[in-house]
């Protein structure tokens, strides 16, 4: 088995561009604790205009046509997927392909996976909304996560076994993560002001903190855990033969391949 | 048009060249053949042309290509997309929009065409490609002939100076190939249209192509035309093998004249002695069996008895009950009235080990059959299922063919080394039917000729019966002791081979119509016919 390299790599310029855009959209998800009023509308903006930023940026960088196709094809796919399982009670059968496809094809193309995949679904199932770009943001991160996952461990490939449990402990991070992310872009709002575990405007960071701890235990674990499980499993039922065709797409459509060109004089030399 | 200049070729990861110091000139308006074996290199020249090759695929390319005076070297194929239109195998592969008329506007709205451009180019080539009154219609419920057209439309779209088609009819049934190369020859004709094509079964192109260029095994390429070619070239027609079997001076490349070439050979009685084989017992026994799907009848009281020991083609158009009789045999579904019987047994009753042993069945697609990562994992699982001993598979497959490479991907095969796989797959636990359904859709010569001789070994020497649906009339000459002709659900025709292929000269094979009338279906017919003719017309 033949190492396997991201299939694009982004510019110096495009990392510094996602660095910045990721700082900005983390902002949007963690102002709560450090800001008082309400700064919600000027975050959804910003992180519209940096996702889309960074997707103009990568895209008239390095990536080819056939990434392109790719990532088009399996954005689809996963499209095609998340209406089935309809969001409710966590069961969203969309994080195992794109971990799965993001390891195969390198965190810059995974972290793209997760944004388009995220957007395009969000049409179909109607969940388009202020919620959007949070959410893109998130499964965009997860992309990056798996993707960047190491090839190598002491020197030997991991695959197989080894390879398949890594994927299912991002696989659970990644559906905790999402939890946690999506809860704090609703727990402000979702509440009112009355409760033991609302949200406090200008509150002290620690109160708020432990606030929002016990909102996300008490109200979304029984999101979490269903969407832990479900990726988990689907990971563990899924992964070899998905693994095995994405990488045979891999090396079928000669990613990175070097084109040479030359005189007819010199290969005859 | 088309200039290489001693061109060579290097994929990666491979050590031998594909092509080495190839150089020729197409020039305008003219249409090219290329042929070879599987796996010698014809897509790889067809893609060179636009680019594809090595631009997407990598690898290394020496000397230079130029098209138009364009050097594919320093432009990417999509700066050639304007110039050169390219037509795939199978053109469902290709489609990116669900109607015609989307899917012709789609090449220009990524080139930028102007709006009132495309309007006329849309009506422009709706009329040459007589696809007007399909312009609204789904594509996915097109006949394979016109979605190919379709296909070729929206390369043509584009006003290209070359079409390149790689085996664009080798997905289609006769009917629809013709309809598809016939619309070619009249591009070539009307509109100055530059045509490479690479085609296996040259019977239905030869008549069109202007030269040939022929890619041999080893990696060496003439160009020539046909007549050159064929004189020589292992890969040739049925009526190109007659006259070098029959030495005339020259072949020819149309049925009409090589029988004006052979009218000396056909003025005596033929005798009419056909080998008659003994069959044995009846295996399948169909009463009175009707099928309709909602109010589509796809048979009506069809009854039928098939023997082992006997090879069944079942002929007939698309729609004409064929599929539907053979999933009635296989027990894929109940029959809604009348019986089926194989061996005694109603097939839907028959489940596991049993049903292996008793029905063999390859579908259309005979890949839909392979699921395993390589070919070694699938001759085990099939040790595994049939109970046999391990390795039993494998051995078989070898001698069908000796250089499949075991650790490869079941589909990365070649359409005949795959076809070659499920077969051994299914005729490893010795079925007592055999089905094929199309077996020799997208198989060149040689393949073809492999498929014939497993069939016939199997059948004769093992004493099974086989049942094969097939529109290629030349296969069932070859191979078919009976043939049953099906339309709109009833049998039509039912007879030995010989008496239902001559019958019409629609249906009759190429040796058929340049021999008639004398009833000789096969080169290997004739030849034995004429030394049996004129030995005793030395007698007397």
């Amino acid at each position: 088995m033949k190492d396997t390299k991201g299939i694009y790599q982004l510019s110096l310029q495009s990392k510094v561009v996602l660095t910045f855009t990721s700082v900005i959209a983390l902002a949007g998800f963690v102002w709560p604790f450090f800001y008082v009023g309400n700064l919600q509308w000027i975050f959804v903006v910003a992180i519209a205009a940096s996702a889309f930023l960074l997707v103009s940026e990568v895209g008239i960088g390095s990536i080819d046509a056939k990434s392109i196709a790719l990532l088009g094809v399996m954005s689809a796919f996963i499209t095609l997927l998340r209406p089935l399982g309809a969001g409710a009670a966590g069961l969203e059968p969309i994080w195992f392909a794109l971990i799965i496809a993001a390891r195969v094809f390198g965190p810059s193309w995974g972290f793209l996976l997760g944004i388009t995949s995220m957007t395009t679904s969000a049409l179909l199932t109607g969940g388009v909304g202020p919620w959007l770009p949070y959410q893109v943001f998130a499964a965009g991160w997860i992309g990056l996560l798996a993707g960047a996952l190491p090839q190598r461990f002491a020197g030997k490939l991991i695959r197989g076994a080894a390879e398949k449990v890594m994927l299912i402990v991002v696989g659970i991070f990644a559906s905790f993560a999402f939890g946690i992310l999506m809860d704090l872009q609703f727990w402000p709002w979702v509440l009112g002001s009355s409760t033991q575990l609302s949200y406090i405007p200008g509150g002290a960071l620690s109160e708020n903190f432990s606030r929002f701890i016990t909102f996300h235990f008490a109200s979304s674990m029984a999101w979490d855990i269903p969407r832990a499980i479900l990726t988990s499993v689907l990971i563990a039922m899924t992964a070899t033969p998905f693994l095995r065709a994405l990488r045979r797409t891999y090396f079928k459509a000669a990613f990175l391949t070097p084109i040479e060109f030359k005189s007819a004089l010199q290969i005859k030399n | 048009m088309i200039t290489f200049n001693s061109v060579s070729l290097i994929y990666p990861h491979s050590l031998h060249t594909v092509f080495e110091d190839l150089s020729f000139t197409i020039d305008e308006g003219e249409m090219v053949l290329v042929i070879g074996a599987t796996g010698s290199g014809k897509s790889s020249l067809l893609r060179l042309i636009n680019g594809l090759v090595p631009h997407h695929t990598g690898g290394i390319l020496a000397g230079d290509i130029s098209v138009d005076g364009i050097s594919t070297s320093l432009t990417k194929p999509g700066g050639l997309a304007h110039l050169i239109g390219i037509v795939g195998q199978n053109p469902i592969h290709g489609f990116v929009t669900d109607t015609v008329e989307e899917e012709l506007v789609f090449g220009m709205e990524a080139l930028n065409f102007a709006p009132d451009v495309m309007r006329k180019r849309v009506e422009e080539i709706l009329d040459l490609l007589s696809l007007a009154h399909l312009r609204a219609r789904s594509i996915s419920t097109l006949s394979g002939g016109e979605q190919q057209r379709v296909a070729i439309g929206s390369a043509l779209v584009m006003h290209p100076k070359v079409l390149v088609l790689d085996e664009p009819t080798s997905a289609l049934d006769p009917i629809a190939a013709e309809e598809v190369l016939s619309i070619l020859h009249r591009l070539v004709h009307d509109l100055g249209l530059t045509v490479v094509i690479s085609e296996h079964r040259l019977e239905r192109v030869i008549g069109f192509a202007d030269r040939i260029i022929a890619i041999s095994a080893d990696g060496k390429t003439e160009i020539d035309i046909p007549e050159e070619i064929l004189k020589k070239s292992p890969i040739a027609p049925p009526i190109v093998h007659l006259a070098r079997a029959l030495n005339l001076d020259s072949v020819g490349t149309s049925v009409r004249e090589v029988r004006r070439m052979t009218t000396h050979l056909r003025d005596f009685t033929p005798l009419v002695s056909q080998p008659r084989h003994t069959y044995g017992e009846t295996v399948v026994t169909i009463n009175k069996l009707s099928h309709f799907y909602g109010e589509k009848v796809a048979l009506r009281e069809v009854s039928l008895e098939f023997k082992s020991g006997e090879i069944t083609a079942v002929m007939g158009r698309n729609g004409a009950g064929k599929s539907t009789l053979f999933k009635s045999i296989v027990g894929f579904h109940k029959s809604i009235g009348g019986q089926i019987t194989v061996l005694g047994t109603d097939p839907t009753e028959l489940h596991g080990h049993n049903r292996l042993a008793t029905i063999g069945y390859i579908p259309q697609e005979p890949s839909d059959l392979l699921i395993h990562p390589s070919v070694a994992k699938e001759c085990a699982a099939s040790d595994r299922d049939n109970g046999l001993e391990d390795g039993s598979t494998f051995a078989f497959l070898i001698r069908l063919t000796p250089t499949i490479n075991p650790d490869a991907h079941p589909r990365d095969l070649s359409e005949g080394q795959r076809l070659s796989l499920v077969l051994a797959l299914i005729l490893c636990s010795g079925p007592n039917v055999l089905i094929m359904d199309e077996p020799t859709r997208g198989l060149d010569y040689k393949a073809k000729s492999l498929l014939v001789d497993t069939l016939i070994s199997y059948s004769r020497n093992l004493g099974k019966c086989v049942l094969i649906a097939t529109h290629d009339v030349e296969l069932v000459a070859e191979v078919a002791d009976r043939v049953v002709f099906l339309a709109d659900g009833d049998v039509v025709a039912d007879g030995s081979t010989l008496d239902v292929l001559l019958s019409s000269p629609a249906f009759a094979p190429q040796v058929a119509k340049v021999m008639s009338p004398a009833p000789w279906l096969t080169v290997k017919d004739a030849l034995r016919g004429i030394a049996a003719a004129t030995g005793k017309d030395s007698q007397e």
